[in-house]
């Protein structure tokens, strides 16, 4: 359908051109001549905005970009246009081997799938944002860039088959693991020049994100082998870039582990398949708040370090370790105060995608740099919004805690959710995982808290171990002063379709509103954007008889964006 | 074997009624992960649960939705109709998302299970077989098996008392290993169904009261003469997820099969393994090593172990002398749909074995499409065999 629509359009149509626009904009000067001189310096206001006509459809891309004032606009092209277009050049020309770029784009599809669109995936997040709120989601992107280009540069200079298969320095030092081992692992190893890689985070995870049509190749491709549909997407296109080989070669050896469910085990056999490299695998236990699995999920990790020392030459350090665990510790202890400022304020100035993705990606990642300097950057913001009490998110209709799996090719959804209906996320479910600090003063107490942090990971602290975990939501809800549930009804999530009922049941008796909006994490064929928006609305609508802020909203067709 | 028909007919048979008119405690379990032989101590016995006979899972539906595992919805709501209201205690295991589920709303639905005393237990099994996760599964076995029977049924847990329970399940497991050896003689005097009856009626009722049976069958099967023509076209092994009907094995043979081995949960392979106590171990050691190092489960993550998986199911094939292999998966088995696919892929290549790879659900709805696609194979295994015999003798 969206594809006939496409043909049937003029290029001045595709182009964002339409009938009457220059007529109607010189009219909207006239009429109110003063009106649109404060539109112009200050911006329109939210109910006046009418974003949904900025969008050419079914593409998804902008007529034109939104003017959001003077100050704000002026902002968003040199701050975020211009500096993160500068980045993506200069960051590559300061890597370790800025040439192998090149070869990375010709010889995996993700990369260029996924570097053109990466300044739409700003626009998509921070749509209608104004003031603090647009800076300090905006750095969040930004740190989200630098580590993604750090990382797939990394990816590139070691990889094999730009070095005519010679096992470089480089890649003797490496570690690849799967993108749900954390980081912090592999601290004892970083002051030695050990550098770790996961694995599927940027051909997978972040490549859904910025262009959600990259990663159907891969689902189909495992599928064409007979693979079953039904299996976790994630883990189905994590298993397909590897069929495809489209891993990089970067290492010579792989860390594996059980999170986040059944599947990510079952893709542990395929990638031993397709990376053929020796494989330590160390999984969590599932029944992780038993005091009797405490000391087996150590010695796990102990055995990891030991495989690492064998596989690289690089030696365990204990100072290494430490000086990073602090570091993280520190980071930690900001983002308990940022919880403490969007539980208790209305001055919590990051947008629910911005907090989501830069708490899963930082926490999966490990400490860096980049995140101590940005997270520098938000405090100064933050501060200021609380001292001077700004309402950052004024138009809140409803606090919302979001459950479960976020839909990796609709991470927006909150910020359209907000423009058109007020509903403000304040937290969600990924966000909450790693809340744990890693003590240094002896060893044995730092092994035990960085066992109980890989045991509280994404999508698996709350999932597994009981249902209890699951129903932390309730005291989740009341500690974020949340009014309104959204739940993600990831359809090939077992572990969540296996307690739903349960949870129907319990709005029920606590009276509290929750939406159910079902998707399919990185495929967007299953459930399109649109329905997911129509699953808002209708309930906006039907049940809380409420009125869209921004009508313009609530039906277009974006099928076809990225 | 009508007899043993019959008893599978029902979760809360004859003979599990008999067992709870003794005054002993049911103990229901879903996985090989849980040792039966620790759940038929003194006083007490095991019931792998089953949910025969089911239909269209509406009620479980309703709690676990439509998509997931329908063993999983099927014991649930079997659940919610009563039907295992006989159960003093569930021994669960986090092993797999969906039973995990079910046994969580055992545990959380209040009512689910009619029973004032009833309560559920989960126990953490690792992912790996060295020395640290036998040590972690005989902690977890000691914690919520051993001394929650203990305390709340009364029940001995003493060391004495489990070397007993393990010299009574090596008795049981020895007479349906001989049963099952049958199956390797080249004209095999008993079919996969039979087995899987056998097999089937071990797990669902006392050990006490069907091993009496089982040697009368086992007597029985000695002097049972072969057919003088075999009344299959090949033999198959069965490998897969959860397959506790077996009426699934039947349809496979009455397409021209004879099923020789099973390797499939709820199947004999493995799990009818004589438990060895090694010296200086204790018997909870040596049931811990036991059930983690025989166990051939999907979820075990090891390099090493998921290599050996492929080789084992290539052993098996030519233990049995059998001709193919059928991979079935239940529809919503993750860790199945993924070995499914790989074995489907590698026994072909690597091992030159045929293999028919199907999905299925946990009733036996999709008759005609099985048959056919059963029918195919055997067909093709056959060609395959006439081919390459003709290549042996030079002819065509």
């Amino acid at each position: 359908m969206a594809e006939e629509r496409m043909t049937k359009m003029s290029l001045s149509e595709k182009l964002g051109y339409r009938k009457g626009d220059l007529k109607n904009f010189v009219k909207y000067i006239a009429d109110d001549p003063k009106q649109a001189c404060k539109d112009f310096i200050y911006g329109k206001e939210h109910e006046r905005r009418n974003l949904g006509d900025l969008y050419i459809q079914p593409t998804g891309l902008y007529r034109h970009r939104e003017w959001r004032g003077l100050k704000d606009t002026l902002y968003y092209f040199t701050c975020v246009w211009c500096y993160t277009y500068g980045t993506m050049v200069g960051d590559i020309l300061t890597s370790e081997k800025p040439l192998s770029f090149f070869k990375g784009l010709w010889r995996y599809r993700w990369v260029g799938q996924t570097y053109i669109p990466v300044l739409h995936w700003y626009d998509r997040g921070m749509e209608g944002m104004r003031g603090p709120a647009l800076r300090a989601s905006a750095w969040h992107y930004r740190g989200m860039t630098y580590s993604t280009i750090e990382q797939f540069m990394r990816m590139f200079a070691r990889d094999l088959r730009f070095n005519d298969g010679k096992e470089t320095e480089l890649w003797k030092k490496t570690v690849l693991h799967n993108e749900t081992v954390s980081g912090s692992v592999f601290y004892p190893f970083r002051d030695g020049g050990l550098v770790d890689i996961p694995l599927e985070m940027i051909p997978y995870f972040v490549t859904c994100h910025v262009n959600s049509n990259t990663v159907l190749h891969y689902i189909d491709a495992i599928q064409s082998l007979g693979l079953p549909s039904d299996p976790c997407p994630m883990c189905q296109a994590e298993a397909g870039v590897g069929i495809m080989d489209d891993y990089p070669d970067s290492a010579p050896c792989f860390v594996t582990t059980n999170e986040a469910c059944d599947a990510s085990v079952a893709t542990s056999i395929i990638q031993d398949w397709f990376l053929n490299r020796p494989l330590y695998a160390m999984p969590q236990p599932m029944q992780y708040d038993d005091p009797l699995v405490q000391k087996r999920c150590q010695a796990e990790i102990e055995g990891c370090w030991k495989f690492v020392e064998e596989q690289t030459g690089v030696p365990f350090s204990w100072e290494s370790f430490k000086k990073y665990a602090e570091l993280q510790n520190e980071q930690l202890y900001f983002e308990r105060e940022k919880w403490d400022v969007a539980a208790r304020t209305n001055s919590y100035p990051i947008n629910g995608v911005a907090q989501a993705l830069y708490r899963i990606y930082y926490s999966q990642y490990g400490w860096n740099k980049t995140w101590q300097v940005l997270d520098g950057r938000v405090r100064k913001i933050m501060e200021e919004c609380v001292t001077k009490q700004i309402d950052t998110f004024p138009k809140t209709r409803h606090r919302v805690i979001a459950w479960s799996c976020a839909p990796l090719y609709y991470s927006n959804w909150c910020t359209w959710a907000y423009n058109c209906w007020g509903l403000n996320t304040i937290i969600n479910m990924d966000s909450l995982m790693f809340d744990k600090e890693i003590r240094t003063d002896t060893y044995e107490h730092a092994l035990e808290d960085l066992s109980w942090y890989n045991e509280l990971a994404p999508m698996r602290a709350m999932a597994v171990g009981g249902h209890k975990h699951i129903f932390q939501l309730w005291d989740y809800m009341e500690q974020f002063n949340c009014d309104m549930v959204v739940m993600y009804d990831q359809l090939q999530c077992k572990g969540m379709q296996g307690i739903k009922g349960m949870f129907e049941d319990e709005f029920r008796e606590r009276g509290i509103h929750a939406i159910w909006f079902p998707h399919a994490l990185p495929d967007k064929r299953t459930v399109s954007r649109a329905e997911i928006r129509d699953c808002i609305s209708n309930y906006m609508i039907d049940v809380m008889h409420e009125e869209p802020l921004d009508p313009s909203l609530l039906d277009f067709d974006d099928s076809l964006t990225w | 074997m009508i007899e043993f028909e019959d008893l599978l007919l029902e979760a809360y048979n004859d003979l599990v009624r008999q067992a709870k008119d003794e005054g002993k405690y049911a103990l229901g379990y879903t996985c090989y992960f849980m040792p039966e032989v620790l759940l038929n101590l003194p006083g007490c016995f095991s019931v792998r649960l089953r949910a025969p006979r089911s239909a269209s899972p509406d009620m479980a539906t309703y709690y676990m939705s439509g998509r997931t595992c329908m063993y999983g919805r099927a014991l649930m709501e079997r659940a919610l109709e009563g039907g295992f209201n006989f159960l003093d205690a569930q021994l669960a295991t986090e092993t797999c998302t969906v039973t995990c589920r079910f046994q969580e709303h055992m545990q959380m639905m209040p009512g689910l299970i009619n029973n004032p005393n009833f309560f559920c237990e989960f126990t953490d099994v690792p992912f790996k077989k060295n020395d640290n996760s036998i040590l972690h599964y005989k902690d977890q076995l000691q914690a919520h098996v051993l001394d929650v029977l203990h305390e709340k049924l009364g029940v001995d847990t003493s060391d004495e008392a489990i070397r007993k329970a393990i010299e009574e399940q090596n008795e049981i497991n020895r007479v349906i290993r001989e049963i099952g050896e049958f199956r390797k003689l080249d004209n095999p005097t008993i079919t996969g169904f039979e087995f899987a009856l056998c097999q089937l009626v071990a797990i669902a009722c006392p050990h006490y009261l069907i091993l009496p049976k089982l040697k009368e069958t086992l007597e029985d099967l000695k002097t049972r003469k072969p057919d003088p023509k075999p009344g299959y076209r090949i033999k198959v092994v069965v490998a897969g997820s959860e397959n506790d009907d077996p009426y699934f094995i039947q349809l496979i043979e009455e397409c021209g099969a004879r099923v020789v081995a099973d390797r499939y949960c709820y199947g004999s392979i493995p799990g009818r393994e004589e438990i060895v106590i090694k010296e200086g171990e204790t018997a909870l050691e040596a049931v811990a090593r036991h059930y983690l190092t025989t166990s051939q489960c999907t979820r075990f993550m090891e390099q090493h172990i998921m290599r050996q998986r492929k080789e084992t199911l290539a052993g098996i094939v030519k233990e049995y002398k059998a001709d193919g292999i059928i991979i079935e998966q239940m529809k919503f088995c993750e860790y199945w749909s993924y070995e499914r696919m790989i074995d489907t892929f590698v026994l072909r290549r690597d091992y030159g074995i045929p293999v028919c790879s199907i999905e299925k659900e946990y009733t036996n709805g999709a008759t005609g499409q099985l048959r056919t696609r059963f029918q195919a194979f055997i067909e093709s295994v056959e060609l395959k065999k006439l081919q390459s015999e003709q290549a042996e003798r030079g002819v065509g």
